[in-house]
């Protein structure tokens, strides 16, 4: 293939994983440069994932101070007043993530990344965000589209013991391996926006509550200029209103999206440890999958929920003329 | 059919084990002869993805599966619609411990369920909604639910500058935070389920408290591939002991963690470290391993002191999940995969027919010629006489081989110089892929016949030729080196500078007189499966003890010319080390043979990965199933849960695919009224003996044959000396038979009895635990 040849080091340190993916997707993630922002739980378990991995460069935004909250769940900040004081968490996060993988150079951004231009992000091979708010996740996804070069594009976010992820890759071509031989394939991605906005009266039936439910509390966030997981049970009567309208707009029952599902939602703000590290290692995998164009990407929302254990795929899309 | 010989592929069908027919016309072919080697190869094939509508229509993509019919408790959503209309009547939450309330939320939930009618449940359980008005306020939630605590307490406020994960008290209450905080966990491992784990753990803040303690052990130290997934060892940690960096790397995430850190393997000879007394503490065990041995001991340890076992593995981007819980679920070992397939040594010394058998075979010449014959010729030079005297006294084909083997290594194939082990290199090259191969042919031409008359190479064996060494063939000269200088290692001869040099290692090996080879009559060649020890360890005859005698009178005439306190360096195979040229030897080896024998070779990477077994493995998956299991711990240690409540796991991030299942209960045995599970035990009181113990199971209807303490056999019908032994005390038995002392803290011993019933069926009943004080 393509590329300079892994070096000797890297061949050696990365041994077993070439053997899951090959020495062509490892040359390739070692030339790949990833955006990261929000410093959560679960993004701090991606990171680490991908910084194991051995991709190229890791930027980290996050310009917020270290909290109490912040610590208990993300293990890349120890509980060292003295080593966290008067930095913020993207600083934090990255000292923690160096010395994982000398060989990954991690460094933070700082500013406003609604701010950031076009070509900023056009830097990056995949933008992961999280605690985004709708406005905002909506704006960097049309950054990234924007680009002639695909840019992958991933929200993640976990509220108590549900955990969701968003992932758009534009027009996707990548390759899987069916048994024997490798086929190619090609998928086409909806932007963030365009998916939101397919009719619910449109999605199948079975479609998780939780994607109805998540939508809920991001509409009510973005309405009340509220930031994400600011939202707490006392809202309820809000988000309750809310749901009443969207579901009548959309002329849906309202026990599509159950009270107390929207109840446990708002209750729970904070990450689970073991949710953060299912989510973090699903997400992990699907950016080294858009990467290294190898198997089937997630297409086009994930959700995980610890009560019940399940994991389940969800493609929102527009429905399209049949051509 | 010459015709089929021109190696394009075919389409085939109706395919049974022995046939196949071609889909194709055959009748101008010629007449088939004999022989062929077909090989499969599958044909790429388009993959026509849905049309949207039509996927949207017929939505077949959910990959999730939950094969159990787990649902929320239609109760619980009954209470929180009771809840939401509370808040809206009264326009608060009903007050914590507030009876008023309470008694208003179980009113309002009553008229719920009585509109729902059919859908409603059968009793309301108004105690369980009590707690759920108690706590609505607090730790309302159905996470709470779940994990058996709906937890009527308040939540206990931050002790300010100590790290607590305090989410937890406020959603899983306080009782479940302390039960994970003083939970004596063992975490069976270090590795890379073993760093998430603890990682996991510590933001948990399992085993944080007084009581809590945690105990990790592994026996291996830190090598550089371990570290693109073991995220909590740094470069500068190679060569440490795994467990012991990993607990101060996990003291560091959390300063509470009460944790110990061991260096031992987990096995029958480290009982005396992990004793009765230390299994008996625990309340958990996270197994964290990478091989089936290791996690059948684990499993019947723990099906033993009867403690729930957290089981979990990745292979590549797949990864499982396995809950083995005391009495709710089958153990481990009560399924399990079928052994790994492991090719006839027929197969392997002499007709391979693909590129795994010549590699292990290449592994065991590695073996063979550097680290056992090496490693015998040690044990002889360090004490000549009593080698002499354990061989005289053998006195059988395996003393004759061990002396013919130290005595070529230290006579005709003694090396002194950098040049003997070329020698020595290029005549190995001469002997395994020329003479071994002509020695074959000749015993077994191509068109020899079996004893039933059908020819002899046919598929799938296949026939050998012999190669013709050159120095102009880069990978024999790779052969050459690879052994020269490991060959030099075991003598602790320096290797020069110049052995890299392709035209100077040239030179070195045209300098080699290779004597010409000629085949004898009358070698057996082993060409079906045999049981290997009977040929081997076949009995001595005074032939060997001769030949022994004069063997042993030519080493002493070799040992004295050797220079004093001489010894061999045994090389131990280590498939991490790419400068080591382990791989490099294995992997010529095993080329070489596959050129022999028309085999596709490997390259270096493929050729590690089959013969180091090495296991794929990243980072991601691994993750994955540490977080389903300690979701699945939080269970364990909250107690009390059903075996709905658990879950196992199989997901696979390549697919991606994930799907879930409730564990399988343990089997259940039936005789008569009684019913026993893998996880029940008898007990016998009152220090009975042999005749006594029969007795009790004659009155259960079972007919004991068979008492046996360990693997000691105390007592069998079958041996008519042992019927003195019927009036004795069991445990007098088994002190005499075993000669071990049972430890003074002991009351009681374990003994296992096969029985019959009546009807001679066979019964497999729980072990017996006699109390003999």
């Amino acid at each position: 293939m393509n590329g300079e040849e892994l070096t000797e080091q890297e061949t050696a340190l990365y041994d077993r994983q070439i053997r899951v993916w090959g020495a062509d997707a490892q040359r390739r993630l070692s030339k790949s440069h990833i955006l990261v922002y929000g410093m959560k739980g679960t993004v701090a378990e991606f990171c680490k994932n991908i910084v194991l991995a051995g991709v190229g460069s890791v930027t980290l935004v996050d310009d917020r101070e270290v909290t109490e909250e912040a610590l208990s769940a993300n293990f890349l900040i120890l509980p060292d007043e003295n080593l966290y004081h008067g930095k913020t968490l993207a600083e934090v996060c990255c000292d923690s993530l160096k010395e994982f993988n000398p060989m990954v150079h991690v460094s933070v951004e700082k500013g406003d990344i609604s701010t950031f231009g076009v070509e900023f992000f056009g830097k990056f091979d995949a933008v992961v965000i999280s605690c985004c708010s709708l406005a905002k996740k909506k704006l960097i996804n049309q950054k990234c589209r924007k680009l002639s070069k695909r840019v992958a594009f991933y929200t993640v976010d976990c509220r108590g013991s549900c955990g969701e992820i968003f992932v758009d890759l534009k027009d996707y071509k990548y390759s899987k391996k069916k048994l024997e031989e490798t086929v190619e394939c090609q998928l086409e991605f909806p932007s963030f926006e365009d998916t939101i906005s397919v009719p619910w009266k449109a999605l199948p039936k079975r479609v998780s509550k939780l994607y109805f439910a998540m939508r809920v509390i991001e509409q009510f966030e973005d309405a009340e200029g509220r930031n994400p997981g600011e939202t707490s049970i006392a809202d309820l009567p809000g988000v309750l209103k809310l749901r009443k309208e969207l579901c009548e707009t959309n002329s849906v029952n309202e026990s599509q999206i159950p009270d107390a599902l929207l109840e446990r939602l708002l209750m729970d703000t904070s990450e689970y440890p073991p949710v953060c590290a299912i989510i973090g290692g699903i997400l992990g995998q699907e950016v080294i999958k858009a990467i290294s164009g190898k198997g089937d990407p997630l297409k086009n929302f994930f959700f995980f929920d610890a009560i019940d254990g399940k994991g389940l795929i969800e493609d929102i899309s527009e429905p399209k003329p049949v051509s | 059919m010459k015709e089929l010989n021109d190696g394009k592929p075919r389409k085939i069908k109706s395919v049974r084990p022995y046939s196949f027919t071609l889909e194709e016309d055959t009748t101008n072919f010629g007449t088939y002869v004999k022989g062929g080697i077909v090989t499969q190869v599958k044909q790429p094939r388009v993959l026509n993805f849905k049309p949207l509508r039509a996927a949207l229509k017929d939505p077949g993509d959910f990959l999730l599966s939950d094969f159990s019919k787990f649902d929320r408790p239609p109760l619980l959503h009954i209470a929180f619609q009771a809840l939401d209309r509370f808040i809206c009547e009264i326009g608060r939450f009903p007050v914590a411990r507030s009876e008023e309330d309470a008694q208003k939320f179980i009113s309002i939930a009553g008229n719920i369920n009585e509109c729902l009618g059919e859908g409603g449940v059968e009793d309301i359980n108004p105690k369980l909604l009590t707690h759920f008005a108690f706590g609505a306020r607090a730790v309302l939630n159905p996470m709470a639910a779940m994990f058996g605590g709906i937890v009527g307490q308040e939540v206990v406020k931050a002790c300010s500058g100590k790290f607590h994960p305090l989410f937890q008290i406020s959603v899983f209450g306080s009782k479940l935070q302390k039960n994970l905080e003083d939970a004596k966990v063992f975490i069976v491992g270090s590795g890379a389920l073993g760093c998430e784990f603890l990682k996991n753990v510590a933001l948990m803040g399992v085993s944080c408290g007084s009581q809590g303690k945690l105990t990790i052990t592994d026996d291996d130290v830190i090598e550089k591939s371990n570290l693109s997934r073991q995220f909590l060892f740094r470069d500068w940690n190679i060569g440490q002991a795994k467990s012991t960096v990993a607990a101060s790397a996990a003291v560091s995430i959390n300063p509470q963690l009460k944790i110990e850190a061991l260096q031992n393997r987990v096995g029958p000879e480290t009982e005396f470290v992990f004793n009765d007394d230390f299994w008996e503490n625990l309340t958990v065990v996270i197994n964290a391993l990478d091989n089936v041995d290791a996690r059948l001991y684990v499993d019947q340890r723990c099906l033993y002191f009867q403690k729930p076992l957290l089981e979990s593995g990745t292979l590549g981007a797949k990864c499982n999940t396995q809950m083995v819980i005391p009495h709710l679920t089958e153990n481990y070992g009560a399924s399990r995969d079928p052994p790994e397939k492991q090719a006839p040594m027929c197969t392997v010394h002499s007709f391979p027919h693909n590129i795994d058998h010549c590699l292990t075979w290449a592994r065991s010449e590695f073996e063979g010629l550097l680290e056992k014959t090496p490693a015998e010729v040690n044990a002889y030079l360090s004490n000549p006489s009593e080698y002499a005297t354990a061989m005289r006294n053998a006195a059988d084909a395996q003393a004759k081989d061990n002396l013919e083997r130290i005595l070529q290594c230290l006579e005709q194939e003694k090396c002194e110089t950098f040049q003997d082990c070329v020698t020595w290199a290029r005549l190995r090259f001469e002997d395994y892929f020329v003479n071994r191969v002509k020695q074959l042919t000749f015993t077994f031409p191509e068109d020899a016949t079996t004893s039933t008359g059908a020819p002899f190479w046919s598929a799938p064996k296949r026939f050998p030729r012999p190669l013709q060494f050159s120095t102009t063939d880069p990978s024999h000269l790779q052969f050459i080196m690879a052994a020269s200088i490991l060959r030099a290692e075991t003598f602790g001869i320096p290797v020069p500078d110049w052995v890299k040099n392709t035209k100077m290692l040239a030179k070195a090996v045209e300098k080699v007189i290779v004597p010409d080879f000629q085949p004898k009559e009358g070698v057996k060649i082993e060409t079906i499966e045999t049981d290997e020890r009977a040929t081997s360890l076949s009995t001595g005859s005074v032939d060997d003890a001769a030949v022994i005698n004069e063997l042993l009178f030519k080493l002493e005439r070799c040992r004295n010319n050797l220079p004093s306190g001489f010894r061999m360096k045994p090389i131990q195979f280590e498939k991490d080390d790419d400068t080591n040229y382990h791989m490099d030897l294995i992997a010529g080896l095993a080329n070489m043979r596959a050129r022999n024998y028309s085999i596709p070779e490997v390259d270096k990477l493929k050729a590690k990965f089959i013969a180091g077994r090495i296991i794929p493995a990243i980072a991601t998956s691994t993750a994955m199933a540490t977080g389903l299991v300690c979701l699945e711990l939080y269970k364990v240690l909250d107690g009390a849960h059903k075996v709905e409540d658990y879950r196992n796991t199989f997901a696979n991030l390549a697919l991606p695919l994930f799907s879930m299942a409730e564990p399988v209960p343990p089997k259940v045995m039936k005789h008569r009224d009684m019913s026993w599970t893998v996880w029940d035990r008898w007990i016998l009181r009152g220090n009975p003996t042999v005749r006594e113990l029969i007795q009790w199971l004659k009155d259960k209807g079972l007919n004991a044959y068979s008492i046996s303490y360990g693997s000691c056999l105390l007592f069998n019908n079958v041996f008519p000396r042992h019927k003195e032994r019927l009036d004795k005390k069991v445990v007098d038995v088994a002190r005499e038979i075993a000669k071990e002392d049972l430890p003074p803290y002991r009351s009681h011993l374990d003994v296992v009895v096969a029985c019959e019933d009546d009807e001679d069926n066979d019964i497999n009943i729980p072990q017996i635990s006699i109390y003999y004080r």
